[in-house]
Protein backbone atom coordinates (compact mmCIF):
# COMPACT_ATOMS: atom_id res chain seq x y z
CA UNK A 1 0.00 0.00 0.00
CA UNK A 2 1.39 3.41 -1.04
CA UNK A 3 4.67 4.00 -1.87
CA UNK A 4 7.94 2.14 -0.58
CA UNK A 5 11.15 3.86 -0.11
CA UNK A 6 14.75 2.09 -0.22
CA UNK A 7 16.12 0.64 3.30
CA UNK A 8 19.61 0.49 4.21
CA UNK A 9 19.64 -1.16 7.84
CA UNK A 10 22.23 -1.64 10.08
CA UNK A 11 21.89 -4.54 12.96
CA UNK A 12 22.77 -4.16 16.54
CA UNK A 13 22.36 -6.01 19.71
CA UNK A 14 19.50 -4.48 20.80
CA UNK A 15 17.49 -2.97 17.38
CA UNK A 16 18.03 -2.81 13.99
CA UNK A 17 18.33 0.74 12.41
CA UNK A 18 16.89 1.27 8.92
CA UNK A 19 17.19 4.67 7.16
CA UNK A 20 15.75 5.58 4.01
CA UNK A 21 18.22 7.78 1.96
CA UNK A 22 15.13 8.59 -0.16
CA UNK A 23 13.45 10.29 2.75
CA UNK A 24 16.77 11.73 4.63
CA UNK A 25 17.81 15.45 3.82
CA UNK A 26 20.69 15.30 6.07
CA UNK A 27 19.41 17.97 8.38
CA UNK A 28 21.46 16.43 11.55
CA UNK A 29 18.97 16.42 13.95
CA UNK A 30 18.99 12.90 15.22
CA UNK A 31 22.90 13.07 15.25
CA UNK A 32 22.69 15.64 18.20
CA UNK A 33 19.66 13.80 19.41
CA UNK A 34 21.34 10.25 19.81
CA UNK A 35 21.86 9.92 23.53
CA UNK A 36 24.87 7.52 22.59
CA UNK A 37 26.53 8.92 19.97
CA UNK A 38 25.12 5.95 17.70
CA UNK A 39 24.47 8.03 14.22
CA UNK A 40 27.49 10.21 12.30
CA UNK A 41 27.02 11.10 8.73
CA UNK A 42 27.58 8.85 5.86
CA UNK A 43 29.59 9.09 3.00
CA UNK A 44 26.15 8.84 0.76
CA UNK A 45 24.01 11.39 0.12
CA UNK A 46 20.20 11.58 -0.03
CA UNK A 47 17.21 13.09 -1.52
CA UNK A 48 18.46 16.58 -1.99
CA UNK A 49 22.06 15.47 -2.79
CA UNK A 50 23.17 16.34 1.18
CA UNK A 51 25.14 14.22 2.92
CA UNK A 52 22.67 11.19 4.97
CA UNK A 53 23.23 9.52 8.50
CA UNK A 54 24.83 6.22 9.20
CA UNK A 55 24.69 4.05 12.39
CA UNK A 56 28.45 4.31 12.79
CA UNK A 57 28.52 2.71 16.53
CA UNK A 58 25.45 0.21 15.90
CA UNK A 59 26.93 -1.68 18.89
CA UNK A 60 25.82 1.32 21.11
CA UNK A 61 22.54 1.32 19.73
CA UNK A 62 19.80 0.88 22.70
CA UNK A 63 16.94 1.26 20.64
CA UNK A 64 15.45 4.29 22.46
CA UNK A 65 13.62 5.25 18.72
CA UNK A 66 14.28 8.85 19.92
CA UNK A 67 16.18 9.28 16.53
CA UNK A 68 12.92 8.10 14.26
CA UNK A 69 11.05 10.79 16.64
CA UNK A 70 13.07 13.62 15.75
CA UNK A 71 13.67 12.71 12.10
CA UNK A 72 10.81 15.35 10.33
CA UNK A 73 11.42 13.44 7.17
CA UNK A 74 10.17 10.09 9.02
CA UNK A 75 13.62 8.70 7.62
CA UNK A 76 14.35 6.47 9.83
CA UNK A 77 12.97 3.37 11.97
CA UNK A 78 13.87 1.31 14.28
CA UNK A 79 13.40 -2.00 15.01
CA UNK A 80 13.43 -3.16 18.42
CA UNK A 81 14.59 -6.74 19.24
CA UNK A 82 13.35 -8.93 22.29
CA UNK B 1 7.24 1.93 9.02
CA UNK B 2 5.83 2.33 12.87
CA UNK B 3 3.39 4.69 14.21
CA UNK B 4 5.74 6.73 15.28
CA UNK B 5 8.38 7.35 12.53
CA UNK B 6 5.19 8.01 9.59
CA UNK B 7 1.76 8.65 10.69
CA UNK B 8 -1.27 6.19 9.27
CA UNK B 9 -2.72 9.52 8.03
CA UNK B 10 0.28 10.82 6.37
CA UNK B 11 0.32 10.59 2.73
CA UNK B 12 3.22 8.76 1.50
CA UNK B 13 2.89 9.62 -2.10
CA UNK B 14 3.94 12.90 -1.28
CA UNK B 15 7.25 12.21 0.57
CA UNK B 16 9.80 13.39 0.73
CA UNK B 17 7.64 16.17 1.52
CA UNK B 18 8.66 20.04 0.53
CA UNK B 19 10.09 21.96 3.46
CA UNK B 20 13.80 22.06 4.15
CA UNK B 21 15.99 19.80 5.70
CA UNK B 22 15.49 20.41 9.72
CA UNK B 23 12.27 22.49 9.48
CA UNK B 24 10.20 22.11 12.64
CA UNK B 25 7.08 21.69 10.65
CA UNK B 26 7.56 18.19 9.41
CA UNK B 27 7.91 17.14 13.52
CA UNK B 28 4.98 19.15 14.51
CA UNK B 29 2.63 17.66 11.36
CA UNK B 30 3.95 14.34 12.88
CA UNK B 31 3.01 15.09 16.37
CA UNK B 32 -0.72 16.36 14.63
CA UNK B 33 -0.86 12.81 12.79
CA UNK B 34 0.29 10.68 15.87
CA UNK B 35 -2.61 12.94 17.69
CA UNK B 36 -5.53 11.75 14.51
CA UNK B 37 -4.15 8.63 14.50
CA UNK B 38 -4.69 7.73 18.12
CA UNK B 39 -8.47 9.47 18.67
CA UNK B 40 -9.24 7.70 15.05
CA UNK B 41 -10.57 10.97 13.52
CA UNK B 42 -9.02 11.12 10.27
CA UNK B 43 -12.11 10.78 8.29
CA UNK B 44 -13.96 13.97 10.36
CA UNK B 45 -10.79 16.32 9.54
CA UNK B 46 -11.05 19.56 7.74
CA UNK B 47 -7.27 20.61 7.59
CA UNK B 48 -6.72 24.12 6.35
CA UNK B 49 -3.44 25.63 6.27
CA UNK B 50 -2.59 28.85 5.92
CA UNK B 51 -0.21 31.08 3.24
CA UNK B 52 3.98 30.84 4.49
CA UNK B 53 5.68 28.02 4.94
CA UNK B 54 2.89 26.46 6.35
CA UNK B 55 1.42 26.35 3.20
CA UNK B 56 3.64 23.32 1.76
CA UNK B 57 1.48 21.27 3.80
CA UNK B 58 -1.55 21.14 1.44
CA UNK B 59 -0.98 17.78 -0.28
CA UNK B 60 1.07 16.52 3.56
CA UNK B 61 -2.27 14.23 4.82
CA UNK B 62 -4.74 12.06 3.44
CA UNK B 63 -7.64 14.39 4.99
CA UNK B 64 -9.54 17.19 3.29
CA UNK B 65 -7.48 20.05 3.15
CA UNK B 66 -7.81 23.57 2.37
CA UNK B 67 -5.75 26.58 1.50
CA UNK B 68 -6.58 30.04 2.14
CA UNK B 69 -5.02 33.48 2.31
CA UNK B 70 -3.46 34.76 4.73
CA UNK B 71 -4.13 34.32 8.41
CA UNK B 72 -7.81 33.67 7.10
CA UNK B 73 -7.23 30.03 7.41
CA UNK B 74 -9.34 30.72 11.10
CA UNK B 75 -12.49 32.16 10.00
CA UNK B 76 -12.32 29.48 6.86
CA UNK B 77 -12.64 27.07 9.11
CA UNK B 78 -14.93 28.74 11.75
CA UNK B 79 -17.13 28.69 8.89
CA UNK B 80 -16.65 25.44 7.84
CA UNK B 81 -17.79 24.10 11.13
CA UNK B 82 -20.37 26.07 11.97
CA UNK B 83 -21.97 24.81 8.56
CA UNK B 84 -21.05 20.83 9.35
CA UNK B 85 -20.64 20.73 12.95
CA UNK B 86 -19.89 17.33 13.08
CA UNK B 87 -16.42 17.68 10.93
CA UNK B 88 -12.95 18.43 13.13
CA UNK B 89 -11.57 21.95 12.03
CA UNK B 90 -7.57 22.16 12.20
CA UNK B 91 -6.60 25.61 11.02
CA UNK B 92 -3.03 25.38 11.21
CA UNK B 93 -0.70 28.46 10.16
CA UNK B 94 3.06 30.15 11.23
CA UNK B 95 3.18 33.15 13.22
CA UNK B 96 3.19 35.47 10.89
CA UNK B 97 -0.49 34.27 10.17
CA UNK B 98 -1.54 34.12 13.25
CA UNK B 99 -0.24 37.17 15.14
CA UNK B 100 0.45 40.32 12.56
CA UNK B 101 -1.90 39.68 9.71
CA UNK B 102 -4.37 37.04 11.22
CA UNK B 103 -4.48 38.71 14.37
CA UNK B 104 -7.66 39.62 14.59
CA UNK B 105 -9.07 36.59 13.37
CA UNK B 106 -7.50 34.87 16.13
CA UNK B 107 -8.23 37.28 18.56
CA UNK B 108 -12.27 37.08 17.56
CA UNK B 109 -12.30 33.44 17.30
CA UNK B 110 -10.98 33.14 20.07
CA UNK B 111 -13.35 35.45 22.08
CA UNK B 112 -16.44 34.05 20.42
CA UNK B 113 -14.68 30.23 21.33
CA UNK B 114 -15.45 28.74 17.98
CA UNK B 115 -15.42 25.25 18.19
CA UNK B 116 -12.12 24.86 16.07
CA UNK B 117 -8.27 24.10 16.98
CA UNK B 118 -5.52 26.60 15.68
CA UNK B 119 -2.13 25.18 15.45
CA UNK B 120 0.37 28.14 15.08
CA UNK B 121 3.84 27.20 14.52
CA UNK B 122 6.75 29.59 16.15
CA UNK B 123 9.98 29.57 14.63
CA UNK B 124 10.66 33.27 15.25
CA UNK B 125 10.70 34.36 11.85
CA UNK B 126 8.70 34.91 8.14
CA UNK B 127 10.91 31.81 6.70
CA UNK B 128 9.26 31.39 3.75
CA UNK B 129 10.05 35.33 2.75
CA UNK B 130 13.61 34.99 3.52
CA UNK B 131 13.67 35.48 7.31
CA UNK B 132 12.34 38.97 7.87
CA UNK B 133 11.71 40.10 11.37
CA UNK B 134 8.39 38.70 12.86
CA UNK B 135 6.23 39.80 15.79
CA UNK B 136 7.82 36.46 17.67
CA UNK B 137 11.39 37.21 16.41
CA UNK B 138 13.50 37.52 19.93
CA UNK B 139 14.99 40.72 21.33
CA UNK B 140 18.89 41.16 19.76
CA UNK B 141 17.59 37.67 16.63
CA UNK B 142 19.09 38.87 13.71
CA UNK B 143 17.04 38.65 10.69
CA UNK B 144 17.25 40.30 6.91
CA UNK B 145 15.56 43.43 8.13
CA UNK B 146 16.42 43.63 11.71
CA UNK B 147 20.73 43.08 10.49
CA UNK B 148 21.58 44.35 13.69
CA UNK B 149 19.23 42.11 16.26
CA UNK B 150 15.68 43.17 17.26
CA UNK B 151 15.75 46.55 19.18
CA UNK B 152 13.36 46.15 21.79
CA UNK B 153 12.68 50.21 21.96
CA UNK B 154 12.11 50.38 18.27
CA UNK B 155 10.30 47.30 17.27
CA UNK B 156 9.15 46.64 21.05
CA UNK B 157 9.02 43.28 22.07
CA UNK B 158 8.11 39.58 20.77
CA UNK B 159 4.72 38.68 21.20
CA UNK B 160 3.76 35.47 23.50
CA UNK B 161 0.48 34.50 21.85
CA UNK B 162 -1.01 31.98 23.70
CA UNK B 163 -0.67 33.67 27.57
CA UNK B 164 -2.53 36.81 25.37
CA UNK B 165 -5.05 34.36 24.17
CA UNK B 166 -5.07 32.98 27.69
CA UNK B 167 -6.08 35.93 29.39
CA UNK B 168 -9.21 36.23 26.89
CA UNK B 169 -10.44 33.07 26.12
CA UNK B 170 -13.68 32.00 27.98
CA UNK B 171 -14.71 29.15 29.68
CA UNK B 172 -13.90 25.83 28.22
CA UNK B 173 -10.92 27.03 25.87
CA UNK B 174 -8.09 25.19 26.09
CA UNK B 175 -4.62 27.10 25.10
CA UNK B 176 -0.92 25.28 25.09
CA UNK B 177 2.31 25.80 24.12
CA UNK B 178 4.52 23.12 22.84
CA UNK B 179 7.82 22.14 21.52
CA UNK B 180 9.00 20.37 18.69
CA UNK B 181 12.36 19.09 20.95
CA UNK B 182 9.16 17.34 22.43
CA UNK B 183 7.54 15.61 20.17
CA UNK B 184 5.40 12.81 22.22
CA UNK B 185 3.98 15.69 24.79
CA UNK B 186 3.52 17.88 21.85
CA UNK B 187 1.27 15.34 20.18
CA UNK B 188 -0.40 14.79 23.56
CA UNK B 189 -1.39 18.56 23.80
CA UNK B 190 -2.55 18.59 20.56
CA UNK B 191 -4.47 15.57 21.11
CA UNK B 192 -5.89 17.01 24.18
CA UNK B 193 -6.80 20.04 21.88
CA UNK B 194 -8.46 18.20 19.83
CA UNK B 195 -10.59 16.27 22.28
CA UNK B 196 -11.96 19.77 23.68
CA UNK B 197 -13.11 20.79 20.07
CA UNK B 198 -14.78 17.00 19.91
CA UNK B 199 -16.59 17.69 23.12
CA UNK B 200 -17.99 21.01 21.65
CA UNK B 201 -16.15 22.61 24.73
CA UNK B 202 -14.08 25.09 23.32
CA UNK B 203 -11.49 26.63 21.05
CA UNK B 204 -8.57 25.25 20.82
CA UNK B 205 -4.92 26.83 20.61
CA UNK B 206 -1.92 24.86 20.38
CA UNK B 207 0.92 26.93 19.74
CA UNK B 208 4.05 24.81 19.09
CA UNK B 209 7.89 26.18 19.25
CA UNK B 210 9.23 25.43 16.01
CA UNK B 211 12.76 25.33 14.39
CA UNK B 212 14.03 27.06 11.33
CA UNK B 213 17.78 26.46 10.26
CA UNK B 214 17.44 27.68 6.81
CA UNK B 215 16.67 31.41 7.65
CA UNK B 216 18.26 30.96 11.26
CA UNK B 217 21.64 30.46 9.57
CA UNK B 218 22.16 27.19 12.21
CA UNK B 219 23.52 23.65 11.91
CA UNK B 220 21.81 21.32 13.66
CA UNK B 221 24.00 21.71 17.11
CA UNK B 222 23.18 25.75 17.25
CA UNK B 223 19.55 24.84 16.09
CA UNK B 224 18.63 22.63 19.15
CA UNK B 225 20.68 25.13 20.86
CA UNK B 226 18.02 27.78 20.11
CA UNK B 227 15.24 25.89 20.15
CA UNK B 228 15.74 24.69 23.72
CA UNK B 229 17.26 27.68 25.34
CA UNK B 230 16.58 30.67 23.85
CA UNK B 231 13.25 29.92 22.42
CA UNK B 232 11.88 28.18 25.27
CA UNK B 233 13.27 30.92 28.37
CA UNK B 234 11.25 33.42 26.41
CA UNK B 235 8.62 31.35 25.39
CA UNK B 236 7.74 28.87 28.71
CA UNK B 237 6.11 25.74 27.81
CA UNK B 238 2.82 24.62 29.48
CA UNK B 239 -0.69 25.09 29.62
CA UNK B 240 -2.35 28.36 30.81
CA UNK B 241 -5.60 28.35 32.27
CA UNK B 242 -8.31 30.91 31.28
CA UNK B 243 -9.10 33.76 33.70
CA UNK B 244 -12.65 32.41 33.84
CA UNK B 245 -11.19 28.67 34.59
CA UNK B 246 -9.17 29.49 37.70
CA UNK B 247 -9.95 28.94 41.18
CA UNK B 248 -12.53 32.49 42.22
CA UNK B 249 -13.77 33.15 38.65
CA UNK B 250 -13.26 35.96 36.16
CA UNK B 251 -11.23 39.14 37.30
CA UNK B 252 -13.76 41.16 38.41
CA UNK B 253 -14.22 45.03 36.64
CA UNK B 254 -15.38 47.25 39.12
CA UNK B 255 -12.69 45.40 41.80
CA UNK B 256 -10.74 47.45 44.54
CA UNK B 257 -7.89 48.33 41.73
CA UNK B 258 -10.30 50.54 40.34
CA UNK B 259 -10.80 52.38 43.73
CA UNK B 260 -9.76 55.78 43.89
CA UNK B 261 -8.14 55.83 40.14
CA UNK B 262 -9.81 59.07 39.42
Amino acid sequence: MGKTFTKVKWEGPKGIFIISPDLCKGCGLCIEKCPSQVIDWAMETGVYGTFVVEAKRIDRCTACKICALVCPDAAIDIEKKN
Amino acid sequence: MSEISMPLCWRRETKPHQFCPGCGHGLILKALGMAVDRLQIADKVLFGCDIGCSLLAWDFFNLDTVRTHHGRTVPLIVGAKRVRPELVGIAYMGDGGAYAIGAQHLVNATMRNDKVMVVIVNNTTYAMTGGQLAPTTLPGQKTETSPAGRRTEREGFPLRGPEMLAAIAPPGSYVARGSVSRVRRLARLLEKGLENQLQGRGISVVEALSTCPTNWRTNAEDTWKFLEKEMTDYFPLGEFVSPHDRAGGAPKVNGNSRKGGG
